[in-house]
């Protein structure tokens, strides 16, 4: 079965053949948009009929046997991932395509945003944990290239803790995966996971757990190890800035996530304790620097991580529904998140900053785009019916039956805050009137189809919201078939190839 | 029992993060070298004693030692090579447009001593 590589293997030739363009033009983009498009629609397919189906496609690439060689698997949680990093990268590339007239996009952006999304769903699809590195280092070096590719000479130094924080957690990686060869003999996902009965007790393995904690922490931006986040994300261009904000960080969620529920042992409950208390300080402190910010980038990173720590807590919990919970959750952020990005994008094209100081008046002018700025900024705070509220409802209903209130209590707090600052862009941008040192740029008729991408991804948060059954569903199977190690074990090792053991 | 590779390990580990925590671009740049080949020497270390074994050929005489975390320091090698190079010109980089090579100056330059305010 060949279907896992297709979602590396594609981004990967279409950023090739991007290439071979040398300068962006209007074919360029329709072809990077139209392959995005149909990516996402892949990855649609698969999230449908593998969750109806509770099913995982295995590929043993080079037809080695697990565990001897690199396997690739696509079950449910992938295929999810899959469709959430082709959505958003499809988003920035129309957005991208809209903003900016031809001549005056860099010629590399394109390629490195599929270089990005290779290194990216190659996270997603691989079972082997060196694997896993080289991904990461894929994603990381298109990701530095990006964030220093159209910088200006005073925010590039932004980009050297960006740099440095995360050459660090690389190298930690590369030790733990040594680490991991010593305690396994292996690297598989599922050789790994077979032995969880074998190691039981092993205190080797609480090492490793944590340190593989505390890579993947430095990647999600969990506290402490966020400050690299909020000050590096703000000096992207929008498209690429909602990218990021929508997919890098969850791409560390969804690790921790795998290896916590696929490959360690599930009686890890110290550690999964102390990931629900850096859960909450992240929550509590990612909160209060949005609040002190007052440009709407600022603000918008600073939430990247005050939802993180909601996914956190709903992994660090560590029950079937949390679990569940965790996945809605990261639905719901990536697609809210982005478009939130791009609201922030638009604002600063209309009124050439988006200092909130000097912005206002866009309420009047923009009626659509402040419509899908609310309708997005109260899903973000957890407001019934939109997506938002169905994740939190989930994790305080988890936090409450397991007698975490003071966890439950930090996350209510961060939902309020998180409603204030995010009111603090809706009357600074859209609601009072624009201040007499600002100034509109309405003769730019750019916004109107940046709008439409805007309200375009808007109603398929509303979806989510709405639908939450169907959703909630979907996310159950995922997160119960990631939770079933004996499953992913057998499926793995059933799958076809020469050699093994 | 491999003592020595694992103090070799510690203190090259040791070392290579004081060098990270200094304030030079050129001490923070070998810090990292060293970081990587520091943890590189940690994975050589995985496959266990070399002593009575042969090199992983085939045909080379039995009891071969484990290539496969000489197959992931090479991986490894090649990766650190590429960020090393671009972690250089990064630096170089913001060098040549904050005139600094000092991490501190960066990010809390220096008040101007031309200025005779208070």
């Amino acid at each position: 079965m060949n279907e896992p590589i297709y979602f590396v293997a594609a981004p990967m030739l279409i950023a090739i053949i991007s290439l071979f363009w040398r300068e962006p033009s209007t074919t360029r983009r329709l072809f990077g948009v139209l392959s995005a498009a149909f990516i996402t629609l892949g990855a649609l397919y698969f999230v449908i009929t593998l969750s109806l189906n509770e099913q995982r496609l295995i590929l043993n690439v080079g037809d080695w046997k697990a565990p001897l060689g690199i396997t690739l698997v696509l079950d449910p949680l992938a295929a999810i991932m899959l469709f959430l990093s082709g959505f958003s990268a499809l988003a920035s590339l129309l957005y991208s395509m809209f903003e900016l007239p031809t001549r005056s996009e860099h010629p590399l952006r394109q390629p490195l945003l599929f270089f990005l999304l290779t290194g990216i769903n190659l996270s997603f699809v691989t079972g082997d944990l060196f694997n896993l590195f080289v991904a990461f280092e894929i994603m990381l070096i298109s990701s530095y290239a990006l964030l220093t590719l159209e910088a200006n000479d005073w925010d590039i130094k932004q980009s050297f803790p960006y740099l440095t924080i995360n050459l660090l957690g690389s190298t930690l990686f590369l030790a733990a995966c040594g680490l991991a060869y010593s305690i396994y003999g292996s690297l598989n996902f599922a050789h790994m996971a077979s032995q969880t009965t074998a190691l039981a007790g092993d205190s080797r393995l609480l090492v490793l757990a944590t340190l593989l904690m505390c890579v993947f922490s430095i990647k999600a931006g969990i506290f402490p190890f966020y400050y690299w986040l909020p000050n590096s994300y703000p000096i992207l261009p929008t498209p690429l800035a909602a990218f990021f904000a929508g997919m890098l960080t969850k791409v560390g969620i969804y690790v921790l996530f795998r290896l916590f529920t696929t490959v360690l042992p599930h009686d890890l409950t110290s550690l999964h304790t102390l990931l629900a208390w850096l859960a909450g300080a992240t929550m509590i402190f990612g909160v209060l620097g949005a609040v002190s910010r007052n440009f709407i980038r600022g603000i918008l990173s600073f939430h990247i991580l005050s939802q993180i720590g909601y996914m956190a807590l709903a992994i660090a919990f560590f029950t079937p529904l949390s679990l569940a919970a965790c996945v809605f959750y990261i639905i719901h952020h990536i697609i809210v998140k982005a478009t939130l990005f791009l609201v922030g994008g638009t604002v600063s094209s209309l009124n050439g900053t988006d200092d909130l100081s000097r912005t206002g008046g866009l309420w009047k002018v923009a009626p659509i785009l402040g419509l899908c700025f609310l309708l997005q900024a109260l899903s973000l705070a957890g407001i019934p019916p939109l997506s938002g509220f169905w994740g939190k409802y989930l994790i305080f209903v988890e936090g409450i039956r397991l007698h975490d209130y003071l966890l439950v209590a930090a996350a209510l707090l961060a939902g309020i805050l998180t409603l204030y600052s995010m009111l603090k862009i809706w009357l600074g941008a859209f609601w009072s009137p624009l201040p007499d040192s600002g100034e509109l740029h309405l003769h730019e008729t750019r916004w109107k189809p940046l709008t439409a991408v805007v309200a375009a991804m808007t109603i398929v948060s509303l979806a989510i919201g709405l639908g939450a059954e169907h959703v909630y569903r979907i996310s159950a199977v995922a997160s119960r078939m990631a939770l079933d190690q004996s499953g992913y074990v057998a499926a793995v090792m059933a799958a076809l190839g020469k050699g093994g053991f | 029992m491999q003592l020595d590779t694992a103090l070799l390990v510690g203190v090259l580990f040791g070392l290579s993060i004081y060098l990270i925590l200094l304030r030079s671009f050129v001490q923070i740049l070998f810090g990292f070298t060293l970081l990587s080949t520091s943890v590189n020497l940690f994975l050589l270390a995985t496959s266990g004693s070399p002593d009575g074994k042969t090199v992983p050929i085939i045909g080379a005489g039995p009891n071969p030692v484990d290539p496969l975390p000489q197959a992931l320091i090479l991986t490894a090698i090649v990766i650190g090579f590429g960020v090393t190079a671009y972690l250089v010109v990064l630096l170089y980089r913001i060098f040549l447009d904050h005139d600094t090579i000092d991490a501190q100056d960066l990010f809390h330059p220096p008040k101007k001593t031309d200025d005779n305010s208070p």
